[in-house]
């Protein structure tokens, strides 16, 4: 019987010289789920894709996808994924169809069976017209969405996007999530996420985050919002000090960063006006609003016992 | 064939790269034209009688297996830049073993080496250095060592890692292969040690067979010899640089450059 996971990695390990890129990672990644990795560069991300797409080889520990390991066959792994890199991996001096013709090839896709293929990615990308223009003379946005079709031309059952917004602007970044959004829609593909726009994963099923090779905490983003607070309170201080010891027994421990203080808020019921005019001259401004991924990550993966940001 | 599709594909990329440069594929002959017309001429006027007469006749075959070991060699050197341009992940990540993407790119420098030094001697035909039937004769040998050539090309890139040291390929292969090949003076004629070098150069062999098909020329080794040592070092050099290129340690630095960053 075929598994409920597309996804599956235990004790999945990698090391470099004397380093751990990722250490005893274990995953259960269920068919059709939207998955986030979330961290910080160099938290282990991309090797994790990389050794799950049989691109590099676990130091121990083993994955498996759709039920095959990656270190028996990845010829047949390669064959059931398709990997959006970070940085393009497309010819620029090709044009789109040449790119997408030759990438086709590469998955043994007829020549009829690719056209057709072709077609409908770049009617969903709103590519039809740039076809036959060159890579170099497309948008950043555009190649990128030139990239997300190369990897998803033969209908892959998982498919891994590494920092797929990277360097866009927010129309394109936003672009691109739509058409992402269309392609699972439209072929059910489990979508395994790398990124550190933390705000891009709250439409994920589920989201982890990595912090030096290691799964610190994970669940689903509206949950993890939840149970993180009803409010984030962010003051800009006057004084620090007063303000930390007025509101901590209260709020708990802020993040401090500087002259600025950040308290997550539990309570619902809290009179924001009424605490500012409390606090007096030693706040200078404050705000209040909903919490969202990046506070969860600030909160549980950099906790303000251990050190602030930086 | 089960990956004829992702060689074709590869090889194909390659070629269309190659003809849609006219101007590079033409530029290509201003080399061994210089050498024929402009260095055999000089080093002819030196020698005496008949050998003056024989000198350009001998350089013919030489000069046509230095096209070829530049055209295959550069042409090889692809692996290289489409490692250093990122071009390669598009290749690594498809459902093929490894190994095919040399095959295919092998298969596209012994093309591309074979289309120049076909180009190269119809110019030869044309201005009648060389006669049509030994022209046609010498594509024969011509194919023996533009496989050896690219041969060499994987060798050379399943080593290099960018193309920052594309100098030193030119200094200490293509250059030494070169003038250490008898392709223009006979080997006979050389120092002892220089001898030796030359019969360890798998490029000599090819020069030696292209000599058997022009008249004018003498070769140094026989027929039988040259084919052997040709097939034994392309065979062997092919299935190094295949095995060398499908070790994960040899595309670690192309990957865990991106890892680095998350």
């Amino acid at each position: 019987m075929a598994s409920k996971f597309a996804i599956q990695a235990s004790g999945l390990t990698k090391i470099y010289g004397q380093a751990a890129a990722v250490n005893k990672l274990d995953l259960n990644i269920q068919s059709g789920q939207f998955y986030g990795l979330l961290g910080p560069n160099g938290a282990g991300k991309t090797t994790t894709i990389h050794m799950l797409t049989t691109m590099t080889s676990p130091t121990s520990g083993e994955a498996r996808i759709a039920d095959q390991s990656v270190l028996d066959d990845p010829v047949a792994i390669r064959a059931s994924v398709g990997l959006v890199f970070q940085d393009s991996a497309l010819d620029r001096m090709m044009t789109v169809d040449e790119n997408l013709q030759f990438a086709a090839a590469l998955y043994n896709l007829k020549p009829a069976k690719a056209n057709q293929r072709i077609n409908e990615l770049l009617s969903i990308f709103g590519l039809e017209k740039k076809r036959h223009v060159k890579l170099v003379a497309l948008s950043g946005g555009q190649r990128r969405a030139v990239d997300i079709a190369r990897g998803v031309l033969h209908k892959p059952r998982v498919l891994f996007l590494d920092e797929p917004t990277i360097g866009l602007d927010l129309p394109n970044r936003r672009a691109i999530w739509r058409f992402v959004e269309q392609l699972r829609k439209q072929e059910g593909m489990t979508v395994f996420l790398t990124t550190h726009y933390l705000e891009e994963a709250e439409a994920c099923d589920r989201v982890d985050f990595i912090q030096q090779g290691e799964l610190q905490h994970g669940g689903a983003p509206s949950s993890l919002i939840r149970d993180l607070a009803k409010y984030i309170l962010e003051i800009d201080c006057a004084d620090t000090e007063a303000v930390n010891q007025a509101l901590s027994p209260r709020f708990g421990n802020p993040v401090w960063e500087d002259q600025h203080l950040t308290f997550r808020v539990k309570d619902k019921d809290v009179d924001f006006s009424e605490l500012q005019r409390s606090l007096g001259q030693s706040v200078v401004s404050m705000q209040w609003r909903r919490p969202n991924l990046n506070d969860v990550y600030l909160w549980t993966v950099c906790p303000p016992e251990t050190g602030v940001v930086t | 064939m089960k990956n004829w599709l992702a060689v074709k594909a590869v090889a194909g990329r390659e070629l269309s790269k190659v003809f849609r440069q006219r101007g590079r594929l033409i530029s290509s002959m201003v080399r061994p034209l210089i050498w024929l017309l402009v260095i055999g001429s000089g080093v002819g006027s030196m020698l005496q009688g008949p050998e003056q007469e024989g000198y350009l006749g001998f350089l013919v075959p030489g000069i046509v297996a230095m096209t070829l070991l530049f055209a295959a060699l550069l042409s090889a050197l692809t692996l290289v830049y489409d490692k250093e341009f990122g071009v390669m992940r598009m290749m690594m990540i498809a459902p093929i073993e490894h190994y095919w993407i040399v095959i295919a790119k092998l298969i596209a420098a012994t093309i591309t080496a074979m289309v120049q030094a076909l180009m190269l001697l119809v110019i030869l035909a044309l201005i009648g250095l060389v006669e049509v039937k030994i022209a046609l004769l010498l594509l024969i040998p011509a194919f023996a060592t533009a496989i050896c050539c690219a041969a060499i090309g994987g060798l050379i890139a399943a080593w290099s890692k960018t193309l920052d040291n594309f100098a030193v390929i030119m200094n200490f292969f293509i250059f030494p292969l070169f003038f250490l090949s008898g392709a223009l003076y006979p080997v006979s004629q050389l120092p002892e040690l220089l001898k030796y070098i030359v019969l360890i150069n798998p490029f000599s062999y090819g020069v030696d067979l292209m000599k058997h098909a022009v008249p004018t020329a003498t070769s140094d080794f026989s027929i039988i010899t040259d084919i052997a040592v040709l097939l034994t070092f392309s065979a062997g050099a092919i299935v190094i640089a295949c095995w060398r290129f499908s070790r994960e340690s040899v595309h670690e630095p192309l990957f865990h450059r991106a890892s680095k960053k998350g």
